[in-house]
């Protein structure tokens, strides 16, 4: 009996989590997420900019300062130095967009993750990767940056040969890969975990055998306990991806001596 | 002993008839299993020697969290591309 | 939403069940596809709508909007800076008026007490004066009175050896009827005041 009941439990293709319905004809959840995103940032900073900056700061003026000093302490300042400050913007918005995709995996109701499917990371991946490559170049010049990527000095000569496809497999093709995939998966994976023990607690409750309703409980406290876990994983690969970011472009800008 | 046998047997069942289903799950377990190991000594190892990092020296803690995050990263980016390979094989 | 599939088994029934959950959800929730070939793949709606938004975002924060955030930061912390300033200049003032009433302070105190030992010095010296004055004096009156005294003595003993002598002579008359010589009674005299005192 309760072998059948457990046997009866089915996951869902792995499409039907993902793939959502366009809202209106070329714009699905995916995309409503990361426009919401932009826009809840964008309306942050305006209102933000818009308050007395010689009063105390409270409310959204105070978030944004918050998040402006937490990209230039722990990110610049911990990577870049005192030159790369002026790279706050492009990081911040970095930051913000990639936490405020995450976000939606864990509030009730919307739980999707736009960073969970492969468009956004991509995306993002592709955009790190392009700026960081064209700073190097205006930096250090076409030749001299390819010179610093793929013969790195103080490398004995007779290992170039061993060197230099590591190098260039591992910064111009490996680095954007296992950005976009680091952040994709861990969404991903946290979203699956996430569906699973919902849908787990979810046949448990309704189960036919009332022996099975009490052991719902547990799936259900795992489920709690996961979303606890996905606020931390949400802000963590957002800081993640821009400390990389940023580990790219100063490793771009200022070539290793 | 029956229940499991009858778990098995309910699996066979669901894939009956397709040879690449079945070879295709089993691969993406393993993948995944497979690609969870090193990272996971890794990054054990990555937070032992930050954790003693902090505890010699406290007043270089924020740089030393920072790298820990960096190696994490770095780390983790294997088992999650063994979690891709899972889902290539699995459902692709 | 989110649908749990309970008791299919064969994939041609999951495309059914679909199909009536699709049907009942509708478009405008925005509900699953099945559709397409891998979950992976990148979709390329999502594609332009999340670089859009990036790209406008960016737009936006690089612009003006983080620009102003950072000016307000930077004079709410130029204020605080020049605030703090005023109040470590204020207080060094405060401090150097301090210390410079303390110095005078000091400088009074030692004026007072330079003057203070002066005014003991001279007093000191003038009872050591007085004293040495009035120690003279009394030498003096004392040795006055000492030889009245000593003057007053010898009277007095010679009235008295006089006054035995002629007790004495009277005595011996009366009793031997003869007057002795008047040395020898005073000499005896003498000797005997000697003895009592010694």
């Amino acid at each position: 009996m309760i072998i059948n009941s457990i046997l009866s439990f089915e996951f869902p293709p792995i499409n039907e989590l993902l793939r959502w319905k366009d809202v209106v004809p070329g714009l699905n959840k995916v995309g409503l997420i990361a426009v919401a995103s932009a826009l809840i940032g964008t309306l942050v900073f305006l209102s933000a900019a818009r308050k007395d900056p010689k009063v105390a700061p409270k409310g959204t003026r105070n978030l944004a300062e918050v998040s402006v000093e937490f990209i230039e302490n722990n990110i610049i300042m911990q990577t870049m130095g005192r030159d790369g400050l002026g790279w706050t913007p492009f990081l911040l918005t970095l930051f913000l967009f990639v936490y405020l995709c995450n976000m939606p995996g864990i509030i009730p109701f919307i739980q999707m993750p736009a960073t969970a499917r492969m468009a956004i990371p991509m995306f993002l991946a592709v955009l790190v990767w392009v700026v960081f490559n064209v700073q190097g170049i205006k930096h250090q010049g076409f030749f001299g940056y390819f010179k610093s990527v793929l013969f790195p000095p103080g490398v004995p000569k007779a290992l170039y040969i061993l060197v230099t496809p590591i190098e260039f497999i591992s910064t111009l093709i490996v680095r954007p890969f296992s950005l976009a995939v680091r952040l994709f998966a861990n969404m991903l994976a946290g979203h699956l975990l996430l569906v699973i023990f919902a849908l787990l607690s979810e046949a448990m409750f309704q189960a036919r055998d009332k022996i099975l309703i009490p052991i719902g409980v547990l799936p259900f406290f795992m489920l709690v306990f996961l979303t606890g876990f996905e606020v931390l994983v949400a802000f963590l690969q957002a800081y993640i991806f821009t400390i990389l970011a940023a580990v790219y472009i100063s490793g771009a800008v200022h070539p290793e001596h | 002993m029956e229940a499991l046998s009858k778990i098995v047997k309910a699996a066979a069942d669901a894939a009956a008839g397709d040879e690449k289903n079945i070879a295709a799950a089993g691969s993406a377990g393993f993948a995944y299993g497979l690609a969870a190991i090193g990272p996971g000594i890794g990054i054990g190892i990555i937070f032992g020697s930050a954790i003693e990092a902090m505890a010699r020296q406290p007043e270089a803690a924020g740089m030393v969290r920072t790298t820990m995050f960096l190696g994490i990263a770095f780390t983790e980016a294997l088992a999650l591309i063994g979690f891709v390979v899972f889902i290539l094989l699995k459902y692709a | 939403m989110l649908t749990a599939f309970v008791n299919i088994n064969s994939s041609a029934q999951v495309r059914v069940t679909f199909d009536v959950v699709s049907a009942e959800t509708g478009s405008e929730e925005g509900a699953p596809v099945s559709a397409g070939p891998n979950p992976i793949a990148p979709e390329i709606k999502e594609l332009a709508w999340g670089a859009g938004s990036f790209i406008v975002f960016l737009f936006f924060m690089r612009l003006f909007l983080v620009p102003k955030v950072r000016k307000g930061m930077a004079s709410r912390y130029e204020s605080i800076q020049a605030d703090h300033e005023y109040a470590s200049a204020t207080r060094d003032g405060a401090k150097q008026d301090v210390a410079r009433y303390e110095s005078a302070i000091t400088e009074i105190r030692s004026e007072a007490s330079r003057r203070l030992e002066i005014a003991r010095q001279t007093l000191d010296k003038e009872r050591q004066e007085k004293v040495v004055q009035v120690n003279a004096q009394i030498a003096q009156r004392r040795a006055v009175a000492e030889t009245e005294v000593a003057a007053a003595r010898a009277a007095a003993q010679s009235q008295i050896v006089t006054a035995v002598g002629a007790v004495t002579t009277r005595a011996t008359q009366i009793a031997v009827g003869v007057s002795p010589d008047a040395a020898i009674v005073s000499r005896s005299v003498q000797q005997a005041m000697e003895g009592t005192r010694s």
